[in-house]
């Protein structure tokens, strides 16, 4: 659950003399959005984002052969006049739940991470969290389902389901139990908590059965 | 005037002899005797004329899987292997060559397509073909009997454009990965929501690699969803993509597990579907391809649904009335 294992690592990078045009040409070629400022040592001076450049670049409709004197004072000026510099930042050791609320908090795409040193280690975009969640829940895993069960409201309900899939020699891969919206369990009422398990079986006749021999039934998860 | 068109049946005692293992798997003999059965004994008898296939030869298997796979395959029934890859694939002795001579049955719907008189094909193979991939059992499925038969199409009889419509339950994974990167053949797939369903793939975002980006339709319906959900989609989204492609051939990757009595996915479609697409694809075919369809089955597990969802298929397909 490390982001350690999804950042991506040696992100194209820019000193702070860097011009904003050069600046412009490294997002395109690199096809990033986030360019992080590192001095000679790469530690973190500050960021510059694709936005920050549009700002700075009034229109995109403006050939470069046509660029006013008063743009071409702007493109060549060093990237350290636009960059911000109050930074929030990442280590290796934050986890996917650290970025998740960090991203979403101060609402941007990515996030450096910083050694202890505060060298520039990677940088952690909504991109990579995305990807970090896809392989988590299994999505697009070759031979698998995921199924919803019932929780049926009584004792212990995850060892029991998942005593029945062993007993019966299913596979599955990724289980968890989602309360209904009212945070109660009580199946009587139409509410009750959900069960997600990821089978990796094609053989669902066989599922339906090992959930039925220990008292859950298979959920048609239908609109 | 109405009129019922004869289908040839290219079916096999072979079929029978590949043993799933018992106990709760449903890729079970008793689906192609059911299917047998009611076929011999409803109102469809007459019409039908029943062919042996053969055996598929080893260089057309060869264009959609590894050779080591092949080899793989044999050497496990030969060992005495219960299993192929995965548990779900179960095998015996008889396995290689029940699923060589399914694989057969579409090479010779394909020569009888284009030598004969008859137009209609329906082949009621086990096992089922359409998760196997290049090197990889999956899903019940060993040799990809569909993607075989239209590799096979292409290089005996030069149809360039063949359409390959899949209304099995699920995705037919392993024909997709086959044919993704080509131009010239068109899959296309009805199945339930990947999310929900084996295996996993054929989000409506798959839409084709390079060169092929564009001849992939997926069609991923939510669970529960029934017959007016298939008709909407044939009708807003395969047939304008027949409209498109142009095909000079037409494969049914015709697979039942899709019926609201079988437990095998969440979809709930009825037996009268069937003759409803059944309808539909001879419509296409008169239109594209002189009238020739070949059917292949894949899924369906609770045999009486089967054999009554294939008799109404048949009966669309042959009967300009239905």
């Amino acid at each position: 659950m490390y982001i350690k294992k999804y950042m991506t690592v040696d992100p194209c990078v820019a000193g702070p003399e860097t011009t904003i045009a050069r600046a412009s040409e490294l997002l395109v070629e690199n096809n990033c959005r986030h360019l992080p400022i590192v001095d000679k040592e790469t530690r973190l001076l500050g960021m510059v984002t694709d936005r920050d450049l549009r700002s700075a670049c009034p229109s995109i409709l403006t050939a470069v052969q046509a660029l006013t004197p008063e743009q071409l004072v702007v493109a060549d000026q060093p990237v350290s006049r636009i960059m911000s510099r109050d930074i929030v930042t990442l280590s290796p050791l934050s986890t996917l739940d650290d970025a998740l609320l960090l991203l979403d908090r101060k609402k941007v795409g990515a996030l450096p991470v910083l050694s202890d040193s505060g060298r520039l280690e990677g940088i952690f975009s909504t991109r990579d969290l995305l990807q970090a969640y896809r392989q988590l829940f299994g999505l697009g895993e070759r031979g698998s389902a995921l199924i919803s069960v019932r929780d049926d409201g009584r004792p212990r309900p995850l060892s029991r389901l998942v005593r029945a899939l062993e007993e019966h020699d299913i596979h599955f891969s990724r289980i968890s139990r989602r309360r209904d919206e009212q945070g109660g369990t009580a199946v009587e009422s139409g509410g009750g908590a959900v069960i997600y398990v990821r089978v990796n079986t094609f053989n669902l006749h066989a599922v339906r059965q090992a959930l039925e021999s220990a008292g859950f039934t298979l959920e048609n998860q239908g609109l | 005037m109405a009129e019922f068109q004869n289908i040839i049946i290219i079916d096999s005692p072979v079929y029978d002899n590949h043993d799933t293992g018992g106990g709760t798997h449903p890729e079970t003999p008793e689906r192609v005797r059911a299917i047998r059965e009611r076929l011999n004994s409803g109102p469809l008898a007459s019409f039908l004329k029943w062919v042996e296939p053969r055996p598929a030869a080893r260089k057309w298997l060869m264009a959609v899987h590894d050779e080591s796979y092949l080899f793989r395959f044999e050497e496990a029934v030969l060992a005495g292997q219960t299993w192929l890859g995965h548990q779900d694939n179960q095998i015996c002795f008889d396995s290689f060559d029940s699923a060589v001579m399914a694989a057969g049955a579409g090479l010779a719907g394909v020569d009888l397509l284009e030598k004969g008189a008859e137009k209609l094909v329906f082949c009621p193979v086990r096992p089922p073909g359409h998760h196997a991939e290049r090197a990889m059992a999956l899903g019940f499925c060993f040799l990809n009997n569909i993607a075989i038969a239209a590799d096979y199409w292409q290089r005996v009889y030069d149809r360039q454009r063949i359409f390959i419509l899949d209304f099995d339950a699920h995705h037919g994974n392993g024909i997709q990965a086959a044919f993704e990167t080509s131009a010239a053949i068109f899959y296309a797939s009805i199945h339930e929501h990947p999310t929900y369903s084996f295996p996993g793939s054929g989000y409506a975002e798959e839409r084709g690699l390079d060169g092929g980006r564009g001849a992939t339709l997926n069609i991923p319906l939510p669970p529960g969803a029934g017959d007016d959900m298939v008709l909407e989609a044939v009708k807003e989204k395969i047939g304008p993509a027949l409209e498109n492609f142009r095909p000079e051939a037409l494969i049914i990757a015709a697979g039942f597990d899709a019926h609201e009595q079988d437990d095998m996915s969440g979809l709930d479609y009825s037996t009268i579907l069937y003759s409803r697409l059944g309808g539909w694809i001879r419509k296409w075919a008169g239109q594209f391809c002189g009238g020739r369809v070949l059917s292949i089955l894949e899924g369906g597990y609770n045999p009486q649904a089967l054999a009554l969802s294939v008799e109404s298929y048949l009966a669309g397909l042959a009967y300009d009335k239905m």
